[in-house]
């Protein structure tokens, strides 16, 4: 990759004079799901110091905990004596069962309530963070198999979201999620299991090549009596190995946390969360080392502050250079969220019809493929998730088929309808005053607000062309300007941000 | 084939697509990743599509249809006392045998088990059923243990193991679907040429300055040189190009049968004319929705069987006219059945297992497996006695020529059904 500046100018911030509305635009859009005219406008004119701070507060809204989330918590310690004290049998399967039905239950509604969380302007940019967060320090419901766990570890990073990176990964170490899906709780002091030192170093702190077999043997030694039972993390001395250890070369009684402070010792731990957000927020083409080890030898002697690493990555030069706008396939959450945004809607709170889309997308919340979490980039696009996405469009157009619903879906949206919430999909009247407008105006305002760059000439007559033919009656007017908004959303340039 | 109708402006292969539009070619010839139909266009011949392969329809009645009120156990007193009000009067059930008959809505499909062209499997269903919509047809779907995750759909896997290897220049689809999105059946650990129709979406003349737009779209320069952007626009061209083809197809057929005027009619009308214009598909998945019967649940359920009932009829009826029934099978399945014992709103609430029907001239038609024992108390589930997947072993091993056991997961012992 030939980048146009150099490792030292890159991270600079970038020069007010560069600060405008598609800097702006392309800002909203990579750190949150999209770019709504008004929030373009309030970005430059505060610019770009000032947005980011309100984007990334350092006291951010937190997501509230479900309430079947909380329900689960509670009955956890009851579950689990009903199910110690059961014999094995019918009664033990009835329970079991239960069990499982309650948390993936919690898990459908925990995704809605992500959903519309994350949904929030004001949420977006921090919600994406975590998610990416979550993307690094993953867990996944399917291993886990307890929605309250799931639940926690995204309310720990998010509570750590901004703290230190060294603060942020002992928690996680602890998180019990963690704890449970990279077998901690397995690691003993006679058998230590490796699972959560490799992945510690491998996928969470270093990158591969950066740490030896040797010092992944005798940190699972320094993780063993990590423990967590209903959620609740507890440490097992006597399960714990306290003898001395070698560890990147240093040697002593070293704990969990002395080995991720020695990490955080080691040259390559600066580069690796850049390294991580540039995939994640920039570019499917890796940086060049020299720009990650520049910006990785700064954090560092920032003591790896994460929140000073988002002013400064999302601040610099480099994120805003040309050869990153509007080339980044969207995810499917990105995409998703991106449309609910674009079109003014509400999530539904309808698992069926808002995850079963995520799905087919190609990306289940809180259960990505594997530890490495999702791939992304070209990854996301096949000829099925390209048709699921152009589905998605068609059906946030359409009226909800009610009559089609299950019991429990009727009774969710009527419960959202008495709370006022009705706008699931796209009425006549969010496209009436874009009909009423001259057609080359609305196809300027169509694709300034749905395009991440600036359409080619030929493009724009298409588009025009299509809104404006003869018959012009008002009912044809809005029909083809419906129609010109979903081909809009289901073109190559609308998976792009 | 439809691909034959002349039609200037609606290029039905890759080829003409390309020489539709000069653009196109210019983008497509210039750009680092040349759209596969491209590159397989170098090849010498296509090879011809497969027109004789097997063909599996499935038939999805999502909501968890009522098992106990399709295939009535009329003789069992058991029957009448868990069901009070809506338990089917022996006199309107359309017998089978001297125990069990089909529900009054379903004639068309009595007459066709009497002719041996439907099985019945009695009493499908897994090891500890789950009642939750979602979960439940993710389990059927993906033909995963109760407590077990699959992230590939059973169809998906069949399509890993069956259509690797497929002819390179061809992009039909294997796997078509009529319902609001990609089932999860479909997903395979390899990206398969799919397609999908959505059933009763906007109407054709829409759909067609849909795909105009996006077609006169993705002949547009681009805002810059982006590879992400060349491969988006090859992926769609793709999709257009079978859509295209799907809709020629659709526009010309000339059913044999008479379909009802309801969406689920009109999808099984699109996949007779889809098979009958020899697509290489092998394939089609059909959804039938609102089987929900929480409450009032006669007159719903009777209004769907008679759907279901006369849609497969004519779909059956409609493939022999056209001499292609014995290519196809067609199998119907729910999420789950629903309680034996009614509940205080005329209606059912999840259950577990059910029958389901399996239809084509190759079935050896009636009533397989063993019918459920009744013998419940309040509001107590039914205890499955064929596991939906030796179902499914048995239209892969016997039907659709591929092995099963890879595609399972294990050995399921299949059914005399076919």
């Amino acid at each position: 990759m030939k980048l146009a500046y150099s490792p030292t100018e890159a991270w600079q911030p970038l020069p007010a004079a560069d600060w405008n509305a598609d800097a702006a635009g392309h800002l909203l859009r990579r750190v949150g799901w999209s770019a709504q005219p008004a929030e373009v406008e309030q970005a430059t004119r505060e610019g770009l110091t000032a947005t980011l701070a309100r984007l990334f507060p350092a006291q951010p809204a937190l997501w509230t905990e479900p309430p079947l989330i909380a329900h689960l918590k509670e009955e956890i310690p009851a579950m689990a004596r009903g199910l110690a004290g059961a014999q094995a049998g019918p009664d033990k399967q009835r329970l079991l069962r239960e069990a499982r039905e309650r948390t993936q239950l919690a898990v459908l509604d925990m995704s809605i309530k992500w959903l519309q969380y994350a949904a929030h302007p004001q949420n977006a940019a921090f919600a994406k963070w975590v998610l990416f967060l979550s993307d690094v320090y993953v867990v996944g419901i399917e291993k886990v198999k307890n929605a309250a766990l799931v639940w926690g570890h995204f309310d720990l990073l998010a509570r750590h979201a901004f703290d230190s990176a060294p603060a942020l990964a002992k928690a996680v170490s602890r998180s019990p999620a963690m704890v449970a899906y990279l077998d901690l709780n397995q690691s003993k002091r006679e058998a230590p299991n490796e699972n959560f030192a490799r992945e510690l170093f491998e996928l969470f702190l270093l990158g591969e090549g950066n740490y030896t077999e040797a010092d992944i043997k005798e940190s699972a030694r320094a993780f063993t009596g990590y423990r967590q039972q209903f959620g609740v993390f507890r440490f097992a001395p006597r399960q714990h190995d306290a003898g001395i250890k070698t560890i990147f070369g240093h040697t002593g009684y070293f704990m969990g946390d002395d080995v991720i402070d020695l990490a955080f010792q080691q040259p390559a731990a600066g580069a690796f969360l850049p390294h991580e957000m540039a995939k994640f927020y920039l570019t499917d083409t890796p940086l060049p080392p020299e720009y990650l080890h520049e910006i990785g030898s700064w954090w560092s002697a920032q003591h790896y502050d994460l929140h000073a690493l988002t002013q400064r990555f999302f601040g610099s030069r480099l994120f805003f250079s040309p050869e990153f706008r509007g080339d980044f396939i969207k995810s499917p959450v990105q995409f998703y969220l991106g449309l609910v945004q674009d079109l003014g809607l509400s999530v539904a709170p309808l698992p069926r019809a808002v995850l079963n889309p995520l799905r087919q997308m190609g990306q289940t919340l809180f259960n990505p493929p594997n530890v490495r979490g999702w791939v992304g980039g070209r990854n996301w696009i096949n000829s099925a998730t390209f048709q699921a996405r152009r589905q998605l469009v068609e059906t946030l157009f359409a009226p909800i088929h009610e009559e089609a619903l299950n019991a429990d879906e009727q009774l969710e949206l009527v419960a959202a309808r008495a709370n006022g919430v009705s706008n699931f999909t796209v009425a006549d009247d969010l496209l009436t005053p874009l009909a009423a407008l001259d057609p080359t105006v609305a196809t300027t305002r169509l694709l300034a607000n749905y395009l991440a760059l600036p359409a080619a000439p030929e493009f724009r007559d298409a588009v025009r062309q299509f809104l404006a033919p003869e018959d012009a009656e008002a009912p044809q007017k809005l029909r083809r300007l419906r129609r010109a908004a979903v081909t809009l959303l289901q073109s190559p340039e609308y998976q792009l941000c | 084939m439809a691909s034959n109708v002349p039609t200037p402006l609606f290029p039905t292969t890759r080829r003409e697509f390309l020489q539709f539009s000069g653009r196109g070619i210019g983008l497509l010839a210039f750009s680092r990743f040349a759209p596969s139909f491209l590159v397989n266009s170098a090849l010498a011949a296509t090879p011809a599509p497969e027109k004789d392969r097997p063909i599996l329809v499935l038939v999805q009645l999502a909501g968890g249809n009522d098992g106990l009120n399709t295939l009535v156990p009329y003789e069992d007193a058991n029957y009448y006392r868990l069901r009070p009000t809506l338990g089917i009067a022996k006199d309107k059930v359309l017998p089978l045998n001297a125990t069990v008959g089909l529900h009054p809505s379903c004639a068309a499909l009595h007459r066709l088990t009497q002719d041996g062209k439907v099985a019945i499997v009695q009493n499908v269903g897994y090891p500890n059923p789950n009642r939750s919509h979602f979960r439940s047809s993710e389990i059927w779907e993906t033909a995963s243990g109760s407590n077990e995750f699959l992230a590939t759909g059973w169809i998906g896997r069949f399509m890993d193991n069956a259509c690797a290897g497929a002819p390179a220049g061809s992009h039909d689809p294997v796997g078509i679907h009529l319902s609001n999105g990609l089932p999860q059946s479909f997903l395979g650990a390899s990206d398969h040429p799919t397609f999908g129709l959505q059933p009763g979406a906007g109407n054709r003349r829409e759909n067609e300055e849909n795909r105009r737009l996006l077609e006169s779209l993705v002949n547009q320069p681009g805002p810059g040189e982006n590879d992400n952007a060349t491969y988006l626009k090859h992926t769609l061209m793709d999709a257009l190009v079978t859509e295209k083809k799907v809709q020629a197809v659709l526009g010309s057929y000339q059913p044999s049968a008479t379909y009802a005027g309801n969406p689920f009619a009109a999808s099984l009308r699109n996949v007779a004319a889809l098979i009958a214009a020899g697509l290489p598909t092998r394939v089609y998945f059909v959804s039938l929705t609102g089987f929900d019967t929480h409450s009032n649940q006669a007159n719903q359920q009777a209004n769907l069987l008679t759907t279901l009932s006369e849609g497969l009829a004519a779909f059956q009826k409609d493939l022999e006219l056209h001499k292609l029934d014995g290519q196809v099978t067609t199998m119907t399945f729910s999420e789950f059945g629903r309680r034996p014992s009614e509940n205080e709103s005329r209606g059912t609430d999840h259950g577990t297992a059910a029958p389901l029907f399996v239809m084509g001239a190759r079935v050896k038609g009636g009533l397989h497996g063993t019918a459920p024992d009744l013998n419940l108390a309040h509001n107590q589930d039914l205890i499955y006695t064929t596991d939906f997947r030796s179902v499914y072993a048995t239209m892969l091993d016997r039907w659709m020529n591929c092995p099963s056991e890879p595609v399972l997961g294990g050995k399921f012992a299949p059914l005399g059904i076919v």
